[in-house]
């Protein structure tokens, strides 16, 4: 079953476009990376799912249902980012008994052992808290709703490498316990990747690719040593990165399916350095702005 | 597959009316304090004073006009308050639609706007008992009967909710544009101007004469539901297309 389909969306503010014609769906269960850079439209395409917002072309369902002014896919979804509102007369403790009442999957235990875990405690106040117990006190709402759909934001702002390690095994420990639909944004696939199944990627508000994480991680290929042998080896090849070493030696990204094996074997045995791309490193490749490489800036002057 | 979840408007409504309570407990302070402060401004009364057959009769009235007065100036700002982003926001981080955020809202108001002019009315034997106690021991108290006191508190609950209702939909213009809190100032400062110039009560004095010089009960209750119905209904309407941006 489809939890989330989109087709062609499109979202302007004040006639600068967010999101252009996007198309993606994503099945029941998955855990979903989603990942872009900054500005490129993640929050606006959470908060179209959520229902906060309307998109101005195209068409989105959620459970099948439009998500805009729609209780049902309220009931059933949350999303969970560093700007939740939650009322200053209300303590954390307060907070919670009103998530128990709207959110009918509500797991107290969870809550309160989480709370007691990163030593939030009950009689705080959330606006009282640091940006990291902030994102902290949004997960753990989060988690414990165990909404069929739940979406989170950059929801690792502000927390602790300590903290975000104990988020993710949270994330993964109670998504096991109670499987259900997760898209996670964030700028750090690298922390991600263990927990993701499918990655989707998305640039300047299009979508660039939807597909299994695994896809991901065999996609590229490095290749670094001298720079006329690998001009020799790797003429005619589409270069997706190119990084200058001194002077006479280079890095170079392409798609593993640009080069053969034999031609992989043959490169290395002339001295290059063939090495797999992480799916961070990938994405980040993928996701270039065509600018060149930050060296580049200061090479001009 | 995980089971959804079903859920119906009037559940939900039900959950975020009693989370309303609680999350805006500060309009309760307000209230309180602005009525203290209104009563503290009704001790010096209204005075009257006549002559005639070689007396002088000086009359001095103590009520809670003040009160009421300051009490639909907080309904103004109370209803305004909760159309911001942040109290709108609350509904949206848990389960709602536009819909229902602006139904259960008006309930709340519906709520403190009878408890305000609860008491409001019960401010007048308050105000009385101290001027009693402490300042004028030569007062007349005045019994008040009991089919006075509730006509009077419908009647103040109906205007309180009016004001309520009108400062709903000026907030929701606000959030709609923020042009329209400059906008809507000027426009009722300069319609009273206007009023005064021509010396002729046609804009904000006729709406206002329109509910004071109603004699009728019955048309005075219908004149306030269906006013504060039909502000409402274009606050709501107004509503359901907002988007959130937090």
């Amino acid at each position: 079953m489809k939890i989330i389909e989109c087709r062609d969306i499109s979202k302007m503010y004040f006639r600068q476009k967010a999101l252009e014609q996007l198309t993606f769906s994503i099945e029941e269960n998955k855990i979903t990376g989603l990942i872009g850079r900054n500005g490129a439209g993640k929050t606006t395409l959470l908060k179209l799912i959520s229902g906060f917002i309307k998109p101005t072309a195209g068409e989105i369902k959620v459970f099948s249902e439009q998500p805009f002014n729609n209780l049902f896919v309220s009931a059933n979804s949350i999303l969970v980012d560093d700007s939740m509102s939650f009322p200053a007369a209300l303590n954390l403790g307060d907070i919670m008994d009103a998530a128990a009442a709207f959110y009918s999957n509500w797991h107290q235990p969870l809550a309160e052992g989480l709370l007691d875990y990163f030593s939030l405690e009950k009689y705080k106040y959330h606006n009282r808290l640091s940006k990291g117990q902030t994102s902290t006190f949004n997960m753990i709402i989060g988690l414990a709703s165990r909404c069929p759909l739940t979406l989170f934001d950059e929801p690792t702002i502000g927390m602790d490498a300590a903290v975000r390690k104990d988020f993710y095994r949270a994330l993964l420990k109670d998504y096991l316990a109670f499987p259900r639909t997760i898209v996670l944004s964030s700028h750090h696939l690298e922390e991600i990747e263990h927990l993701l199944e499918d990655v989707l990627l998305i640039k300047n508000g299009q979508c660039l690719l939807h597909l299994p994480i695994y896809d991901v991680k065999e996609m590229m290929i490095s290749v670094e040593g001298k720079l006329a042998i690998a001009d020799q080896v790797l003429q005619e090849k589409e270069i997706i990165y190119e990084q200058s070493i001194g002077t006479n030696h280079v890095h170079r990204v392409l798609l593993r399916e640009e080069a053969s094996v034999e031609e992989l074997q043959g490169a290395e045995r002339m001295g290059l350095k063939i090495r797999p791309v992480n799916a961070s490193d990938a994405c980040v490749y993928l996701t270039d702005k065509g600018k060149g490489v930050i060296d580049d800036v200061f090479n001009k002057n | 597959m995980m089971s959804l979840i079903k859920t119906d408007l009037v559940k939900v409504l039900k959950m975020q009316y009693l989370f309303k309570f609680k999350a805006n407990i500060d309009v309760f302070s307000s209230l309180i304090g602005i009525q203290l402060l209104a009563v503290l401004f009704s001790f010096g009364g209204f005075y009257h004073s006549t002559h005639g057959w070689g007396m002088v009769i000086n009359l001095q009235q103590y009520s809670a006009n003040i009160v009421i007065c300051f009490t639909f100036i907080w309904a103004l700002i109370t209803a305004i308050t909760i159309t911001t982003k942040p109290y709108r926001h609350y509904d949206f981080t848990f389960v709602t639609n536009r819909l229902s955020s602006s139904l259960s809202n008006i309930l709340f108001l519906l709520t403190v706007s009878v408890l305000g002019s609860i008491t409001a009315m019960l401010s007048s034997n308050l105000i009385k008992f101290i001027v009693y106690m402490f300042l004028d021991d030569s007062i007349v108290l005045f019994k008040q009967p009991f089919f006075d006191f509730f006509t009077g508190m419908i009647t103040t609950s109906l205007y309180t909710f009016l004001f309520c209702s009108i400062g709903y939909l000026v907030g929701a213009f606000i959030q709609y544009h923020k042009g329209f809190s400059v906008v809507i100032p000027v426009l009722f400062m300069g319609l009273l101007i206007f009023d005064g110039m021509t010396m002729n009560s046609t804009t904000i004095t006729g709406f206002t004469e329109f509910y004071i010089k109603e004699s009728n009960p019955f048309y005075f209750l219908l004149k306030t539901i269906l006013m504060s119905s039909l502000v409402l209904t274009a606050a709501i309407s107004i509503f359901n297309h907002l988007e959130v941006e937090r």
